[in-house]
């Protein structure tokens, strides 16, 4: 059930980001949804499901731009196996903890995907991580936690309940 | 080397589903170009394909009711616009009409017009006073007839500096000297009131019996009393009635005077004959409409 909950927000993630993001952007910046998908499944399914999440999502936005298909799936694995490492050593309830994870893990995805997009013009990836990755890491920090905070609110027990430490 | 991987992979299965879909990623990203647009094309048209085709279609709704918006504007505007250009071709029409009454008059009859506008209609059901918006400062004085091409409206019963009330038709106190345009028969036409006050109709009084007045008659100013113009239509007999004395004869006005907007004030006598094309320059610079340039739709 969880699995399939689980698999569902990962699919519609990928065609928000994907179709709808132009029209999420706050002042330049937008949301990474398929990161807060894979930091949300490595806390909340587990480790393997986000990786593999990660992955098929990656696969799939990568289909827009071919020249790069298999980069995005590859960033987001990282990202799915770093977190899954990183919360095994953190306070998972705290928000602010996970909105430092988010953060992170949003600057990591950018960091890998854009270093293999700019490989040959090392400059603009400099200034593309400072102008749109850090503010978009910000915005998909407090949209993740947000929308979690509200997800517990509406009565997610199950969400809250064992999983958190 | 596999055993030693293997092992790992099978203590930990997270970092065993990490390895294959590396190693997947950057097999995709060593394939030759032609087979990953192969790959992306695909999948973008699997995945994405139904939600291009909805937000294209949504997008195309907006745009349809944004258009839809903007022509409903447009369309009011237009008819606003419209309503406006009727209002000003009525009123052109109106100074068409007063501009031929101006020179329909005799010569010797000729006599100064001012063109005034009603602005206020005092009284209730009945017309007792029609407010004009001339006045001492424009030569205005008691007892100047008041006309409209069509016929008598009254005379001027009070003036101020820049307002004159006119004593209509229709007030109780009217009485006009008339005579039948056919047969030259005189009389005084006098508004008939109702229990409530309301006027009833119009009576030609001091017809003798046996005149020759019919119904269908038109009925002008006679000239006597001074006040009105002889030739200035009135009004037309509606039914005759034999008497013993005078005849009983019923008309109606020329004019309905609850609809009337502008009107001519005789102000004098004129020796000499009129410039044309300065009275007429007053009508138009008085009474055609001059608004804020219309925007193009």
């Amino acid at each position: 059930m969880r699995t399939g909950i689980f698999a569902g927000l990962a699919f519609a993630a990928v065609v928000l980001d994907t179709a709808f993001a132009p029209e999420i952007e706050l002042f330049g910046a937008r949301p990474d949804l398929m990161v807060l998908v894979v930091v949300y499944g490595s806390l909340l399914v587990g480790g393997r499901a986000a990786i593999v999440a990660g992955f098929l999502m990656g696969v799939a936005s990568d289909a827009d731009i071919p020249t790069y298909l298999g980069l995005n799936a590859l960033a987001l694995s990282v990202t799915g196996l770093a977190t899954e490492r990183v919360w095994n050593h953190l306070v998972r309830a705290s928000l602010l903890v996970q909105c430092a994870v988010i953060f992170a893990a949003t600057m990591l995805h950018d960091v890998i995907y854009y270093l293999g997009y700019y490989r040959n013009h090392l400059d603009l990836f400099g200034r593309f991580i400072i102008r749109y990755s850090i503010p978009g890491a910000i915005y998909t920090a407090v949209l993740g936690v947000l929308i979690f905070a509200v997800a517990k609110l509406l009565g997610a027990r199950e969400v809250s309940g064992g999983t958190l430490g | 080397m596999f055993a030693l991987l293997a092992r790992l992979f099978a203590r930990n299965r997270d970092l065993a589903a990490f390895a294959v879909c590396a190693a997947l990623s950057l097999v995709l990203l060593s394939l030759p170009p032609s087979v990953r647009n192969g790959i992306g094309s695909g999948v973008s048209t699997v995945v994405f394909g139904p939600f291009r085709l909805l937000a294209t279609h949504t997008a195309s709704l907006q745009g349809t009711r944004e258009e839809n918006e903007r022509l409903r504007e447009l369309a009011v505007r237009l008819a606003e616009e419209r309503s406006t250009l009727l209002s000003y071709r009525s009123e052109n029409e109106r100074l068409r009409e007063l501009l031929s009454f101006l020179v329909s008059f005799p010569e010797e009859e000729r006599f100064r017009m001012l063109p005034a506008r009603v602005v206020g209609m005092p009284g209730s059901r009945v017309v007792e006073r029609l407010e004009l918006d001339r006045g001492i400062v424009d030569g205005v004085k008691e007892g100047m007839p008041v006309v409209l091409p069509e016929g008598v409206v009254g005379k001027i019963a009070t003036v101020m500096r820049r307002r004159a009330l006119v004593e209509p038709l229709t007030s109780a106190s009217s009485a006009i000297s008339v005579v039948v345009e056919r047969s030259r028969v005189r009389g005084v036409v006098r508004p008939r009131f109702g229990s409530s006050s309301d006027v009833l109709g119009w009576h030609v009084d001091y017809v003798p019996a046996r005149s020759d007045v019919r119904a269908g008659d038109r009925i002008v100013t006679s000239g006597l009393g001074g006040v009105y113009p002889p030739g200035l239509s009135v009004g037309t007999v509606t039914r005759v009635a034999p008497g013993p004395l005078t005849m009983t004869v019923e008309a109606e006005l020329a004019i309905d005077l609850s609809t009337i907007e502008q009107v001519f004030i005789l102000t004098e006598r004129t020796a000499t004959p009129h410039d044309w094309s300065s009275i007429e320059e007053e009508v138009f610079r008085r009474f055609v409409p001059i608004g804020p340039p219309m925007e193009a739709p």
